[in-house]
């Protein structure tokens, strides 16, 4: 069951959602670069869908800098004070499928022994509505890891673009649908009927039931789905045994050592823990790291388990397709090619592994 | 060109000249498609030559190179620049991060990279190179005005003239300073710190970046506001009469943060105080590694 909303509809919603004190965040555009950043209004909501947001809608559930909690030190004893928790409710909307797919992945981590109460608390007050792609580019590569350019993992709706500006809505979550249900009075009413004017949400999306997640084909068939780079059998055969292998040098000679490919990917969340003060008194706060940065592995004795820069792109590779697999099930990919679209000088998850499954016989 | 090019890498390996070529190709599964990505490439073997190409997408700086361990060991270098390549190699030299002697420089004659091209360059071929291959469209030579057609059918870009080097510096700097620090925090607020400026750049050599450095923390890590103006001012300073300008900064970074406009004022501020551009003259003394009793400071706000 789904049901229609036209463009303009779709932006008098976002203002509402702002005006009530949502903070949403969408496409868009600054300096001539597609990014997702917070929007003012839904003026800034850019929909241009053959080209994909050059950053990921982590900031959202996993802020690049977060406050976990202030100390002060006193006389033999320490206070910790609380950092606030987060309040504000949170939308994404026209996430790309590839960056929905984010939270069920995350997750995982930030409830794996220690329950995140700061993580949780946000994926908790984010909804994330989805814009399915009708576009790919040369970089995407969401089939090659088994999702699709309508893959409804992580979103709490789907929006597919139909022509003449018009978007069908599909909620898939009791949060989705509380989004899109009579909550703006300059809507048209429910009782106008479907595509009344190609303004307006059509039928009382509330009283839908929480729709079945399908199993994403149209795509494929339909060709608009990027080709499959490389076969997931064949790499995650040759990661099996292939950590010593001769060619990981070759493979990653040219690697800078940047963390473009780590921080602009959905899933890639590591973390460094950092005190901020003055004397005895500051925070303690969690910002985003990168497995590509020297020290990121550097021993206080001045060791370093990854001394070399291959090493630790492969690490990367091996995290997501054989670490995170092995514990979590997932792959810790979701083939946005953001890696890849970044890259200073154009390495990133699928180069490398298409290079692989083409010399693994 | 690119005949030539790669013929001269061919030969270069071939006769022992040098261990391997650091150029631009295509993967070898690109098999020769037009539109194929390019990137660095480092070719040991004379049959691979073939896989150097030569268009508008060669943005990288190679010389960023030079100093990484993996390809040191590969041996003796042949190195493709372009006339701002160049440059850094000149200033490398000079603050003796590389033997000059040790290293094959081929130079690739660039009527402008991307779109737009590159607006402020006036090194359109490369000097000091042992070889060049190509060489600049007639007419576009500095000093001149107004493009011609160069010979591969394309709009050459003149050299610019000093005083259009900063235009669009002095563009920006005639906005009221509020208005200007308006402009810094809405950037750098953006900066998510993934340092790809810092590892594109030839002139970052330091083997550990002060923001590496954490006893103490001298620079906050956080990409905060405060974090990230720490690091881009501190940045800027390291790189004052060093930045030879191949604008790469402004190109790898994701989050599309224009640095050029921070490097085009240090530098500025040393042609215009001390009549120094970085990789122009190898003769002259660096700007920073150098002092005079008549030194300027009143630049110094």
């Amino acid at each position: 069951m789904s049901e229609s909303l036209s463009i303009a509809a779709l932006g008098k919603l976002v203002d509402c959602w702002i005006a009530e004190g949502r903070h949403v965040t969408g496409p868009r555009r600054i300096n001539g670069r597609l990014l997702y950043a917070r929007l003012d209004s839904a003026a800034d909501l850019d929909l241009t869908e053959d080209e994909r947001p050059r950053n990921s809608i982590k900031q959202v559930l996993f802020p690049r800098h977060e406050e976990l909690y202030g100390y002060k030190l006193g006389h033999k004893r320490i206070e910790l004070t609380e950092s606030e928790t987060p309040i504000a409710e949170q939308i994404v909307v026209a996430a790309r499928p590839c960056d929905a797919a984010l939270g069920p992945i995350l997750d995982h981590v930030f409830n794996w022994d220690y329950k995140d109460t700061q993580y949780n608390r946000r994926r908790e007050l984010t909804t994330i509505v989805t814009l399915a792609c009708r576009h790919h580019d040369a970089h995407c590569f969401c089939t090659s890891v088994g999702s699709a350019p309508d893959d409804p993992r992580g979103s709490d709706v789907m929006l597919h673009a139909m022509d003449e500006g018009i978007l069908e809505v599909c909620c898939l979550t009791e949060k989705g649908s509380r989004l899109f249900a009579g909550r703006c009075d300059n809507l048209p009413s429910p009782s106008s009927g479907r595509g009344a004017g190609g303004e307006g949400i059509s039928g009382d999306i509330a009283n839908q039931p929480v729709l079945p997640l399908t199993p994403a084909i149209s795509h494929r068939e339909n060709g608009t789905a990027p080709p499959r780079r490389f076969d997931l059998d064949k790499v995650q055969e040759f990661l099996a045994q292939g950590f010593e292998d001769s060619r990981w040098p070759d493979l990653a000679r040219r690697c800078l050592g940047c963390g473009a490919c780590a921080y602009t990917c959905p899933t890639c969340h590591c973390f460094d823990i950092v005190d901020e003060g003055a004397g005895k008194e500051g925070v303690r706060a969690r910002n985003w790291d990168a497995c590509q940065f020297v020290p990121f592995t550097l021993h206080a004795s001045g060791h370093n388990p990854r001394s070399r820069q291959n090493q630790r792109q492969r690490q990367r590779i091996y995290h997501k397709f054989r670490i995170y697999p092995e514990k979590f099930g997932p792959l810790l990919c979701t083939g946005c090619g953001n890696c890849t679209r970044n890259c200073p000088v154009g390495l990133g998850v699928a180069p490398v592994l298409a290079e692989i499954a083409r010399n693994t016989p | 060109m690119i005949a030539t090019l790669r013929e001269t890498c061919r030969q270069l390996l071939s006769d022992g000249k040098v261990d391997v070529v650091i150029g631009y190709g295509h993967d070898a599964a690109a098999d020769g498609a037009e539109d194929a990505p390019v990137y660095p490439v480092f070719i040991t073997k004379p049959e691979d030559a073939g896989r150097l190409v030569w268009n508008d997408r060669c943005h990288a700086n190679l010389a960023v190179y030079l100093k990484h361990e993996e390809i040191r060991s590969l041996g003796r270098a042949a190195i493709i620049v372009k006339g701002c390549d160049q440059r850094s190699l000149v200033v490398l030299e000079k603050e003796s991060q590389l033997d000059r002697s040790k290293i094959y420089v081929i130079g690739i004659a660039c009527d402008g990279l991307d779109r737009p091209k590159c607006r402020t360059c006036d090194v359109h071929e490369p000097r000091g190179a042992d070889v060049i291959i190509g060489h600049k469209a007639a007419g576009t030579g500095y000093p001149c005005a107004g493009g011609v057609p160069s010979a591969n059918g394309t709009q050459g870009l003149p050299d610019t003239l000093p005083d259009d080097r900063y235009a669009e510096l002095r563009a920006f700097l005639a906005r009221p300073s509020a208005e200007r620090l308006a402009y810094w925090r809405q950037e750098l607020a953006r900066c998510v710190k993934c340092y790809a400026c810092r590892q594109v750049c030839p002139m970052c050599y330091c083997r550990r970046c002060i923001v590496d450095k954490n006893r103490p923390q001298i620079i906050s890590t956080s990409a905060t506001l405060k974090g990230n103006f720490a690091w881009h001012i501190t940045r800027a300073f390291h790189l004052a009469g060093r930045c030879v300008g191949c604008e790469e900064c402004s190109r790898a970074c994701p989050m599309g943060i224009d640095l050029r406009l921070l490097n085009l004022s240090v530098a500025q501020a040393a042609e215009e105080n001390f009549a120094f551009r970085a990789g122009d003259d190898p003769a002259a003394e660096p700007v920073i590694g150098s002092y005079a009793i008549q030194d300027k400071e009143d630049f110094i706000r």
